[in-house]
């Protein structure tokens, strides 16, 4: 065969033996929690118009996606999130349904990445919940523990850490210093690669009261509920406040839950896409060096396709679920099960295929061998 | 074992490095450094370092087979990785450059400026924001010699000391920006190892800011 067909793309692979069996073994497993929480699966296109994307994760996510045109002359791409697309759904076909609206779903998603970058797939499977209509605290707290109940069932325990945040106190303090887009994006971004020497500069001359320096202490690094209190005594304005509000409640619960060792509050955690309006969370696992998922709250996105409602949701990459896994020499499914097997064969394949038909239908597995045959 | 993984670039930055780190109290075995094994534990096994090319700090950093690691701002420019940078070390301070032996950059009547460097992101950046078209000539060292044989107009490189310039007959004509050595962290072992990472960064903070 000719290099190029033997060739695979960058970033694109097989999956098969143990791997195949702990991928499914995975998705079950997650797909079985959703489900016990009463997610109802949906299956959203493969290919959509890009401009859903866009309006969906931002100019700036939406790039990365693998587009061509469609017949009409129309952009199209392959689904680089599903999020966007159960939102359209949300709003449009099952507009009339009762809300709160529980989906959940697996899927591919394909994004473009250079290839030296650490998340090299460019195909990769994501397990996800979404919940739409519920502007409640008990969403918030609903989406923590599902995700946790999945990493425990997946016997990762001790071994994962989720972190909180609420975009809205970034908002607040960045509101405060009445910062022009493009300063707040340079604000942000200093935060998220915790340069605090160099953001401790940047906020200087906007630091009439202080408030912007206390900040920077408080995005250093994560916390429990002592960096809450710090937080309100060193934050003012209203929007902050409220969302350390609502934070301080969730947080309660976790406490309430015996959560507290898995969770931290993280207010430096300010990378993702563009659509959270509330509280945001991103999931850690031992032995990988990149997320394993994250969520939060969306409540500006179904507006896109006129039917404002608030909405959270979160999920997980199955890529990164797996590596984990793999790495833990503590783990076991992903070895051939132990199911035995009939080796069956003969000359008269009539007879043959009947012995196997009758051990098919007592449930059994079978291997038809066709060495010694004809 | 070790609490944390720590990526040291060989070369340039791993002197001065290895004299900061020393500064807060976290010495290597003697001799160790003397052998080529690229791997050496503290006196008190509490960090293991690993010792890499200076581009390949940030990948593996990147890829959280070391939790942390030190680079120069050039390096991590032009690798674009997702990492924390958490501390400017304010060692290994240098200049990132344009240079050439002409003054006036644009004269070779074309309108497109052929570069050489090492730094093909960074130098598609910097002329790209400028609006001025070039025609970018990677190279894997010796840049300095790229102009003079007239492989490339100017060059987009390194400066310590301005030393291999001059003696090339090369001058600087634009300083693109100044770099001095971070502390990178990767973001599942900042959360993951937040107390030891914790620690390191504390530690050198204080020596940072004697640095400076």
């Amino acid at each position: 065969m000719s290099e190029s067909l033997s060739k695979v793309p960058n970033g694109m692979r097989y999956y098969f033996g143990a791997e195949a069996r702990l991928r499914r073994y995975v998705e079950d497993t997650a797909m079985a929690v959703f489900d016990g929480w009463s997610y109802e699966e949906i299956i959203t296109p493969s290919v959509d118009y890009h401009a859903l994307f866009e309006f969906g994760m931002g100019h700036r996510e939406a790039e990365r996606a693998f587009r061509f045109t469609d017949t009409d002359g129309k952009m199209l791409a392959l689904r680089p999130d599903v999020t966007s697309s159960v939102a359209r759904a949300a709003a449009t076909l099952l507009a009339r349904r009762a809300r709160p609206l529980r989906l959940c779903y697996t899927g591919l998603v394909f994004r473009q990445q250079p290839p030296t970058h650490a998340q090299w797939r460019r195909e990769s499977e994501q397990l996800g919940c979404e919940q739409i209509g519920s502007a409640q605290g008990s969403a918030d707290i609903e989406m923590l523990v599902i995700a946790v109940e999945v990493l425990k069932r997946l016997g990762l325990n001790d071994r994962f850490s989720i972190t909180l945040n609420d975009v809205n106190i970034f908002n607040g303090v960045a509101e405060r210093l009445a910062l022009d887009p493009l300063a707040r994006d340079r604000m942000r971004q200093l935060i998220d690669i915790r340069d605090m020497a160099e953001l401790r500069r940047f906020l200087a001359p906007h630091d009439r009261e202080a408030q912007a320096g206390a900040f920077a202490r408080l995005v250093e690094r994560p916390g429990k509920s002592e960096l809450l209190e710090e937080a309100r005594r060193l934050i003012t304005n209203t929007r902050s406040t409220e969302a350390l509000d609502r934070l301080e409640r969730l947080w309660s619960v976790v406490e309430t839950l015996a959560l507290a060792d898995q969770f931290e509050i993280d207010l430096g955690d300010l990378s993702g896409l563009d659509y959270y309006t509330g509280l945001t969370f991103k999931i850690y696992v031992e032995g990988i060096g990149t997320r394993a998922g994250g969520g939060g709250r969306y409540d500006h996105l179904t507006a896109n396709f006129g039917r404002s409602e608030p909405a959270i949701g979160f999920v997980l990459d199955l890529d990164a679920l797996t590596d984990a896994l793999s790495r833990s020499s503590s783990f076991a499914p992903a070895q051939e099960s132990e199911r035995a097997t009939e080796r069956l064969s003969g000359d008269d394949h009539g007879a043959l295929f009947v012995r196997a038909l009758e051990h098919r239908a007592n449930g059994a597995r079978v291997i038809v061998d066709d060495r010694g045959t004809e | 074992m070790s609490e944390l993984t720590i990526a040291l670039a060989k070369g340039r930055l791993q002197t001065a490095t290895l004299e900061h780190l020393e500064r807060v109290g976290i010495r290597v075995a003697e001799g160790a450094l003397a052998s080529r094994r690229l791997w050496v534990e503290d006196r008190e096994g509490r960090y293991r370092f690993i010792f890499v090319k200076p581009v390949d700090v940030p990948v593996y950093v990147e890829h959280g087979i070391a939790d942390c690691g030190v680079a120069g701002r050039d390096v991590l420019l032009e690798s674009e990785a997702d990492l924390l940078q958490p501390l400017d070390l304010q060692i290994g301070r240098c200049r990132i450059v344009v240079a050439s032996h002409k003054s006036e950059l644009l004269s070779n009547g074309f309108g497109i400026l052929r570069v050489a460097t090492k730094y093909p992101r960074i130098t598609a950046e910097y002329f790209g924001s400028r609006g001025i078209p070039v025609e970018i000539i990677e190279l894997a060292g010796s840049v300095e010699l790229a102009p003079v044989l007239g492989l490339s107009d100017c060059i987009v490189d390194l400066v310590e000391t301005g030393r291999t310039l001059d003696e090339n007959g090369l001058r600087v004509s634009e300083v693109i920006f100044e770099s001095t050595a971070r502390l990178v962290v990767n973001r599942a072992s900042f959360q993951l190892k937040a107390a030891a990472v914790g620690q390191l960064i504390k530690a050198l903070e204080l020596c940072a800011k004697e640095e400076a």
